[in-house]
């Protein structure tokens, strides 16, 4: 038993940071460089295709790199550190969904040559036997040519074109591409429900690793905020008001990473358990990306109203990422009704 | 990273269940008083007896020498069997024993630790003060070196179960002149030497029971060869394991809570409806306690992978604060979830009076605003 990374993890992990500090520093979602609305992501796809990250955990057989949701997961914490656009997400879910039936479209999504959205939810989802229909917001979807849809007990892989009324809205996350969209008796390309495998408890977990990085990264900004700021002549660290609103966030953060390890532990080995314990992780990891978001606003005072600092960034992010797939309330209505794991 | 065990961790797992299932008491465990030192000190014996004392203990102190995933494995068949939560042997086991392994002389050892493990005596302790709790650094309590013995003269408050005790670990100042945490010696007190003193004080579980007291000191001698450590280092002495204290202490309190969240989950949906549930305002809260319970798992593997590596440091507050503040939630909603007749207290009751135990959990070992500013300085380095 061990649940810190391995050497081989441990360089993946040093890989894909060092990719993001180059290619995707957070000063890229400054407005006075790239305006206020629309993501600079897209030019990563290519880049991440090259080094395997699109296809990390996709089956060699697939077409992928064939490693596992440990190493997954670790990937999506850096990815949710540096907010890569959640267009990512989409990229992953989809060719593992493809990877199976449709070499050749995971095989583009691997590429980065098509772009995957994600489709979520506005309301009650119709969905028996693969066929769905219902209201959707659509994210990053304007150039992609599949949608991965997520509902709390479904995922499902899409050509754009099934979903009608497509229609552009502003987001909340400027950085965010987002349109409404429906599905009248949809059918996908693929798809798998709750009940089968695991690519819906792999959709949980990668959200949840992605949340620990934006907490993780909400917390980073506070702290070193904390420690050159200074007020009354001291640091704002060294008042007990700010330092504990830096450990609580620091609390939260380390809650959210050691049960997204666990549970990409779990997932690894294709466990009964993957289910509840990927739910465990969504559930506290996203808590900790909407507190630590809304208190690194905080902790920074009146710059962290503004776009001047990357503070409101990370509280924007955790709101939309809440959303996909269920927020909060629906998934602790799923964990609540899920049977225990001793 | 894995979860895997070894054939060899899965034999030692199927031997400790299968000692738990034959040999965990079936009577109930007394509260407090003569008849609680019996059980607790009673169950010790039997573990040891058994073999199952010291899991991770050095074989030369009568352990078992086995790792922490040993003793984590221990832990969870414990919890698992339902083995009962004997506090008294706490301060003996789990902190003054490591505290004299690591600094003490060896014939501290040698005539300490076994004594400890086998269930002979019991421990208390002597840290805090009247004046003196979260400023722990800052104590009072006396002690002049008078030949070759140490004279003590003061007071200590707070003290659990100093009245059912045979030994503290006893804190006093040695050099009133020097620095604060500069003039402090660990020492090893018998509670029968004459001059000590105990005023009980009755905590506020309902109703209250003699848990706490004050000592009293006037003029006690106490070996100078029972200081632990050197003179004037005790701060050092103390702090060497408070690490210890903090992260791999509270493991099995931190496994228990998982099965405690279960029978909640279980009792709610008897009360609710399991449907009804899912859009409580209960079924959403006891949601978040079963995910966050689910996390201190999952933390406390952690700590036992990095333990593996180097010992518990500063970090270990991050588990500790986290599920003190945790265990709290969990036991109130307990009330909720009982509704009117939570304001009743039942002869067998099994959910009032450890709700209100739960109040000394963000005080007790480092108040969670102490725990925060350790977290504050020594994990994310923000200035004093």
């Amino acid at each position: 038993m061990n649940l810190l990374p391995t050497e081989e993890q441990q360089q993946i992990v040093d890989m894909v940071r060092g990719f993001l500090a180059a290619s995707a520093p957070l000063e890229r979602l400054r407005p006075d460089k790239f305006g206020q609305i629309g993501n600079p992501d897209a030019a990563l796809w290519p880049k991440m295709a090259e080094l395997g990250i699109l296809g990390l955990g996709v089956p060699e057989e697939g077409g992928g790199l064939g490693l596992s949701a440990v190493e997954e997961a670790l990937t999506y914490i850096e990815f949710g550190r540096a907010l890569v656009s959640v267009g990512v997400l989409g990229a992953t879910l989809g060719a593992h969904l493809a990877a199976r039936t449709m070499p050749d479209i995971a095989a583009a999504i691997m590429a980065g040559t098509s772009a995957v959205g994600l489709a979520t939810p506005r309301g009650a989802v119709a969905g028996d036997d693969g066929i769905f229909s219902g209201e959707f917001h659509l994210i990053e979807a304007n150039e992609a040519d599949f949608i991965v849809l997520l509902t709390s007990d479904a995922i499902a892989l899409f050509r754009r074109e099934e979903f009608t009324g497509q229609s552009e809205r502003l987001s909340m996350d400027s950085h965010m591409r987002l349109m409404r969209a429906a599905l009248e008796s949809g059918k996908p390309l693929s798809w798998s429900s709750v009940k089968d495998g695991i690519d819906h408890a792999r959709a949980n977990l990668l959200i949840a690793a992605y949340a620990t990085g934006v907490a993780e990264a909400a917390l980073a900004g506070a702290v070193d905020y904390a420690k050159v700021r200074e007020q009354f002549g001291k640091p704002i660290g060294s008042f007990q008001a700010i330092k504990h609103k830096c450990a609580d966030m620091a609390i939260a953060a380390e809650v959210a990473s050691c049960q997204v390890s666990f549970a990409s532990v779990i997932l690894s080995k294709n466990s009964d358990e993957s289910r509840f314990h990927a739910l465990a992780s969504r559930i506290v990891a996203v808590d900790a990306a909407l507190k630590n978001g809304a208190t690194g606003i905080q902790v920074h005072g009146a710059i962290g109203f503004t776009a001047e600092v990357e503070a409101h960034l990370f509280v924007k992010r955790a709101h939309l990422i809440d959303f996909i797939g269920g927020d909060q309330r629906v998934q602790k209505g799923q964990f609540i009704g899920a049977d225990a794991v001793i | 990273m894995n979860l895997d065990y070894t054939a060899e961790d899965e034999i030692f797992r199927a031997e400790a269940r299968e000692w738990l299932d034959a040999n965990i008491p079936r009577e109930v465990r007394p509260p407090d008083g003569p008849g609680m030192r019996e059980f607790d000190l009673g169950w010790q014996r039997k573990q040891f007896e058994g073999g199952w004392a010291g899991v991770s203990w050095p074989v030369e102190y009568g352990g078992r020498g086995l790792s922490l995933t040993h003793q984590l494995i221990w832990y969870e068949e414990y919890a698992k069997a339902g083995g009962p939560n004997a506090e008294l042997l706490f301060v003996g086991c789990n902190h003054a024993a490591p505290t004299i392994m690591a600094r003490g002389t060896e014939k501290q050892k040698s005539y300490h630790l076994p004594k400890i493990l086998s269930g002979e005596v019991a421990w208390c302790q002597g840290f805090s003060e009247p004046n003196n709790g979260s400023d722990l650094g800052g104590l009072k309590c006396r002690a002049e070196i008078v030949g070759d013995e140490l004279v003590v003269n003061g007071s200590k408050i707070w003290t659990s179960s100093a009245h059912l005790a045979d030994w503290q670990e006893l804190l006093v100042r040695t050099d009133p002149a020097a620095p604060k945490h500069k003039g402090i010696s660990w020492l090893i007190c018998d509670m029968q030497t004459p001059g000590i003193e105990l005023r009980p004080i009755l905590i506020m579980t309902a109703p209250g029971h003699h848990h706490f007291n004050q000592v009293f000191y006037t003029d006690v001698r106490i070996p100078l060869s029972n200081v632990v450590g050197e003179v004037n280092d005790g701060w050092n002495v103390a702090m060497s394991t408070l690490g210890f204290e903090r992260g791999t202490a509270g493991m099995l309190e931190n496994i228990r809570y998982g099965a405690v969240v279960e029978r909640l989950v279980d009792m709610a949906r008897q009360r609710l409806g399991a449907s009804a549930l899912e859009n409580d305002d209960i079924g959403q809260r006891l949601a978040q306690l079963r995910a966050e319970v689910t996390a201190v798992r999952a933390m406390t593997y952690r700590i036992a992978s990095r333990a593996a590596i180097a010992p518990p440091g500063s970090e270990a507050s991050l588990a500790r604060a986290f599920f003190s503040q945790l265990q709290q939630r969990i036991r109130r909603i307990a009330l909720d979830i009982i509704g009117p007749d939570s304001i009743e207290l039942p002869e067998d009751d099994p959910w009032i009076r450890p709700y209100l135990r739960t109040y000394s959990n963000t005080i007790a070992a480092g108040t969670s605003e102490i725990q925060r500013n350790i977290i504050g300085e020594r994990v994310l380095g923000l200035p004093r």
